[in-house]
């Protein structure tokens, strides 16, 4: 069955729901239109707090990442997608991965804390027919943050995972409503992280909120908090077809 | 595949702009920088194909006055990771040769170019774009079942200019079950420049369920059709710098007129008013 593939009515129609929760949570997302076309996309702010790179002077970031990137022959590095390692210690760990503001990493040594706004998207995609998740980060100044910047608010335990291949990764690519510079995890394995869960709800008759689930996996990933409410109180769009099973919890009990 | 299409994929892969490289009038340099010409292949992209033009620049100016390159045109940023043929039909179709691009080494563009570090990047993006045509024609089946040697052969041949390396691996890509007719959806992008919108993606088979042709007519009809509504015929539909019959078939187009990275790159842009 096709119930693994997304198609844009009902990405749109997801996307709705989800929007309903988001309003009674105040959550910040909102939905935005393109210009002279039906098509929309879901859009999140949010402000977190990390530690970026810098040295004494924070305008040296820029060169020193530019420069760093720019030359052929770096050293260490041989792909753009190694993400820094300086803070490899366990100890260091567990005051990594900060959730409150949603969108933080913390780390030590010579670095000064700023202020980074997160910019998240939800589109449609029409080549994998499932949702994609753009985003980008800036400070307040309107800097905007490095590939490596970026993956220094990854999780450690996502990093490994995602560095497996070119595709199972987060890259710079161009936004295709807006054609800005974002950074985006490729959808092209979402269907085989989405396929078990689907098919589970299936055999389950439980009906599932595909935006939902699929953000509750990749939005942790890239920083973005996804409370658990929209798990368990976001419904799944309902269907045109003949009336859907209940889940069992619904049915009345004859006595 | 008949025999004359294959000049065709040939003449594809062959096209040449030649451009002529000037640095930025505001860069530091410790002498006058020369103009730099090229030929650049139409299907290749910026970055990979412009070491020479960097060390030429490079000769003339301080290690500390240099960042990462990027491209402009007439005040516009070129997106290096859009083939060289498309980046000219769109914004510079309709002028004399040669394509006159400006070379930056300072403050790059951040919100409106992707960074470019190292061939790699161009390398991922190209496989990138490459599978998800796959996904388009195929439903991934195609790309999935080639080994990793076949990928990188895919991306050497771009890289070195070899037609018969690439074409070996890449003409398994175009093929199709017969019953089928066709691809699945057609791999394609319509460029506008009037727009904010970069490009119009959409899906679209090349045949129609009652087991008619498609051809580029139809699909500009469903997809964009600002581009042929008009009688005063304002816009042009350009592929590889030529403008197509609206009646060629669209799976002919996608075999024969697709880049390296399989898609039918289209650029909608004005006619010229003489």
């Amino acid at each position: 069955m096709s119930s693994c593939v997304l198609d844009e009515e009902t990405f749109c129609r997801c996307c709705q729901l989800f929007l309903e929760h988001s309003h009674s949570l105040c959550d910040g997302w909102s939905w935005q239109l393109v210009k002279g076309s039906e098509e929309g996309y879901l859009r999140k702010v949010a402000l977190g707090n990390v530690r970026i790179r810098t040295s004494s002077n924070p305008n040296q970031i820029t060169d020193q990442y530019i420069q760093g990137a720019s030359s052929d022959q770096r050293q260490g590095r041989t792909s753009p997608f190694t993400p820094h390692k300086e803070n490899d210690d366990d100890h260091n760990d567990e005051q990594y991965y900060d959730d409150d503001d949603g969108a933080v990493c913390c780390m030590q040594d010579s670095r000064s804390s700023g202020v980074i706004q997160y910019e998240y998207h939800i589109l449609y995609s029409y080549s994998y027919q499932t949702p994609v998740l753009y985003f980008r980060a800036s400070t307040l100044e309107g800097r905007s943050l490095s590939l490596e910047e970026v993956w220094d608010g990854v999780h450690p335990n996502y990093r490994q995972r995602l560095q497996h291949g070119p595709w199972d990764t987060i890259t710079q690519q161009e936004h295709p409503l807006l054609g800005q510079s974002f950074f985006v995890l490729h959808p092209c394995r979402t269907e085989e992280f989405m396929r078990p869960v689907l098919q589970a709800a299936l055999e389950e008759h439980r009906q599932v909120n595909y935006v939902v689930t699929w953000l509750s996996v990749v939005g942790p990933v890239v920083g973005l908090d996804v409370p658990l409410s929209y798990c368990t109180k976001v419904p799944a769009p309902s269907h045109t077809s003949p009336s859907p099973l209940q889940p069992p919890a619904l049915q009345t009990q004859p006595d | 595949m008949i025999a004359d299409d294959k000049d065709v994929l040939r003449d594809v892969w062959f096209g040449r702009i030649p451009t002529c490289f000037t640095l930025y009038q505001d860069e530091v340099t410790e002498r006058e920088a020369e103009p730099f010409y090229l030929l650049l292949p139409r299907v290749s992209y910026l970055t990979l194909v412009t070491d020479k033009v960097k060390k030429h620049f490079l000769k003339v100016m301080k290690a500390e006055d240099v960042e990462e390159i990027w491209f402009e045109y007439e005040g516009t940023p070129l997106k290096w990771h859009y083939p060289i043929g498309l980046l000219f039909d769109l914004h510079a179709s309709n002028t004399s040769l040669p394509w006159s691009i400006t070379v930056h080494f300072k403050n790059f563009p951040e919100r409106d170019l992707l960074h470019c570090p190292c061939n790699s990047v161009i390398e991922a993006h190209f496989m990138s774009s490459i599978k998800e045509a796959d996904a388009l024609k195929h439903k991934s089946q195609v790309i999935n079942d080639m080994q990793k040697k076949d990928h990188k052969q895919l991306w050497m041949g771009l890289q070195n200019d070899k037609f018969d390396q690439f074409w070996a691996i890449n003409r398994k890509l175009m093929e199709y079950p017969t019953e089928e007719g066709g691809f699945r959806y057609i791999p394609f992008r319509i460029y506008l420049t009037m727009s904010d919108r970069p490009f119009i993606q959409k899906l679209f088979r090349p045949i129609s369920p009652d087991g008619h042709t498609h051809t580029l007519g139809d699909l500009l009809k469903e997809v964009y059709p600002v581009a042929i509504a008009n009688e005063a015929k304002r816009y042009q539909v350009v592929i590889h710098g030529i403008e197509p019959l609206l009646e060629t078939p669209l799976q002919w187009l996608s075999e024969h007129l697709s880049h390296p990275d399989n898609f039918l790159h289209i650029s909608v842009i004005p006619a010229p008013s003489d």
